[in-house]
């Protein structure tokens, strides 16, 4: 199958400081991709590229080619609205809106003028479900979103993100600001949203990125050192780097 | 926290702190008293003998003063708090948008140097004093208004009125409004704009829907700063309402007055009830304010907490 994201020969500097070196990545579809790698090797900024949330970083630049669906969705004439609505991003720590459970998982749709209260109703409901926090809110969805627990943010803003029927979901260490019951709901919801949907996740755990991921890429210093099927990488890696980092014998 | 727990530092720390706060606290309670027992005399004395004044009449008549002055009884204050609060809201009409608008673009907008001067500005303009601001009503707003009025065939006061007085008071209002607003717009957590950004909502959108909720509570505070200011006001208002004896005035270009005008309007050159009937306003003016700041944190609170 054709890849959904195809990635090449991606440099991406922060004013003079090059974060990403000719990565080339292809991403396959309704698979979990990985992404692993030491602090400040670039997980997050090749994540943001996905979406063009980098975009938003004055003295950004980019170089390179980022093909979502054969098209070049990092030249400037790309509609990066469209883009952001089929690519969809859940951030590192919990950020639901200050306002009900409803309205977040809302916000979306009605931003592209869904006003119809019952189809509303019915994202919501479905969106909820599909991350498995319809049972533990159903019965306060005019309630404050501030208020739930973090891992049950954490789900909502994945909700957040499935109401906008996205392709792929981005995943910034989505759980490192969970304890392990919340990390483990969210591994089980990403194994069940992987039928329908493609996920990049960004992580720092080895276990989390065997566990559930298809694919893995090792970043170091900007840099792709390894990619390839997540059951290989931790069996047999075929760099002296990779080995030491999912070893733990890392720096 | 039990006492037990606490240090002969913190314990001392505490002592001081209740003295500072009592004394603050006993300002407070000495003016109310001061300008309380001023402003009872008028309805508790005869008024050397012409009678008291009925306090009923005068929250609720619609002339200040029926009678010659130091002869009659009959003050009436029911207008004035009408036209004040009538006053005050419409110039919150105007320089509540102007004023979050204007710290949307400065916190979120406008590039870094430009947001600087627009800061400095909106600061420098909290800073001059209003009577300033009454000149600029009278120099500036009276003609313009008092050409207004004749080109639609009415004819104004020299321009004096409640629109000139609305235009002042928004105009010292939409510091106060935009350089707090401004502060808790800017205090928003990015994060929660970079998600609404990452769902395919415009920068507009996501400043309309998402910045401006999420500073809601900060923007609350300024309006109910700049309606308290508003309420207060009396120099400049004195300058450009017109003073008008009897009300209330709802016209736009009618004279008016306010309570404050009311009360400064010949305040020194006066005497007897007079003269403290001004302190009754004092009275009336104080428990207007209360109220008002008591019913708006109400709203804040109602409003803030739903979701926040
Ligand atoms: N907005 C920015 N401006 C300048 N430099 C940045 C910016 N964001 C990231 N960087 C730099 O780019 C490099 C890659 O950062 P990035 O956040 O992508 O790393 P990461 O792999 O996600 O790290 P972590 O695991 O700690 O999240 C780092 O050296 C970082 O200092
Ligand atoms: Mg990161």
């Amino acid at each position: 199958m054709e890849p959904i994201i195809k990635v090449e020969n991606l440099d991406l500097y922060y004013d003079k400081f090059q974060a990403l070196k000719k990565i080339s990545l292809e991403i396959p579809q309704n698979k979990v991709t990985a992404l692993i790698g030491p602090s400040g090797c670039g997980k997050s900024t090749f994540l943001r590229c996905l979406n063009r949330m980098n975009d938003l970083i004055e003295g950004m630049r980019m170089d390179g080619t980022i093909l979502f669906h054969g098209e070049h969705s990092e030249s400037s004439a790309y509609d990066v609205i469209g883009l952001r609505k089929k690519v969809g991003m859940v951030f590192q720590r919990p950020n639901p809106f200050p306002m009900s459970i409803f309205d977040n998982v809302a916000f979306g749709p009605r931003q592209q003028g869904e006003k119809n209260k019952q189809v509303l109703k019915e994202i919501m409901e479905k969106s909820l479900k599909q991350a498995a926090l319809w049972d533990e809110v159903s019965d306060r969805l005019s309630e404050s979103a501030t208020k739930l627990s973090g891992g049950q943010q954490q789900r909502l803003c994945i909700a957040r993100a499935i109401a906008m029927e996205p392709e792929v979901i981005l995943m910034d260490e989505p759980t490192s600001a969970l304890d392990p019951l919340a990390t483990q709901r969210i591994e089980d919801l990403i194994e069940e949203l992987k039928k329908n949907y493609t996920i990049i996740i960004v992580t720092h755990s080895m276990q989390q990125a065997a566990r559930i991921s298809d694919k893995t890429a090792f970043f170091l210093m900007g840099e792709v050192i390894e990619y390839g099927n997540t059951a290989d990488i931790f069996a047999n890696p075929n760099d002296k780097r990779t080995e030491d980092y999912i070893t733990g014998r890392f720096g | 926290m039990g006492s037990k727990s606490l240090s002969r530092v913190d314990r001392i720390t505490y002592f001081l702190l209740t003295i500072v706060g009592l004394i603050s606290a006993s300002f407070i309670v000495f003016i109310s008293i001061f300008i309380a027992l001023k402003g009872v005399l008028p309805f508790l004395t005869d008024n050397l003998g012409l009678g008291s004044v009925s306090l009923f009449k005068f929250l609720t008549q619609t002339v200040w003063l029926n009678g010659p002055t130091f002869v009659s009884t009959a003050y009436g204050a029911g207008f004035l708090i009408v036209n004040t609060l009538y006053i005050a809201f419409l110039s919150l009409l105007i320089s509540f948008p102007i004023g979050v608008l204007t710290a949307l673009f400065i916190a979120k907008i406008a590039p870094k140097k430009i947001a600087g001067i627009l800061r400095t500005i909106i600061e420098l303009l909290s800073a001059i004093p209003s009577i300033v601001y009454g000149l600029v009503g009278v120099g500036f707003f009276l003609p313009i208004i008092y050409s207004l009025a004749r080109s639609f065939g009415y004819s104004s006061s020299g321009g004096s009125g409640t629109l000139a007085t609305v235009f002042v008071l928004a105009l010292m209002s939409i510091p106060t409004i935009t350089s707090i607003s401004e502060v808790s717009i800017r205090s928003v957590d990015q994060s929660i704009e970079h998600a609404s950004l990452a769902l395919g909502a415009t920068f507009t959108q996501t400043r309309f829907k998402i910045t401006l909720l999420a500073a809601k509570s900060g923007i609350f505070s300024g309006a109910i700063l700049a309606i308290g200011r508003s309420l207060g006001e009396a120099t400049a208002v004195s300058l450009v309402a017109g003073n008008a004896r009897s009300g209330p005035t709802f016209g736009l270009f009618d004279i008016t007055s306010t309570i404050t005008s009311t009360m400064l309007t010949g305040l020194k050159e006066t005497q007897g009830i007079d003269y403290d009937i001004r302190f009754s306003l004092g009275i009336v003016l104080m428990v207007v304010i209360l109220l008002t700041n008591m019913i708006l944190n109400y709203i804040k609170k109602k409003v803030g907490n739903v979701h926040a």
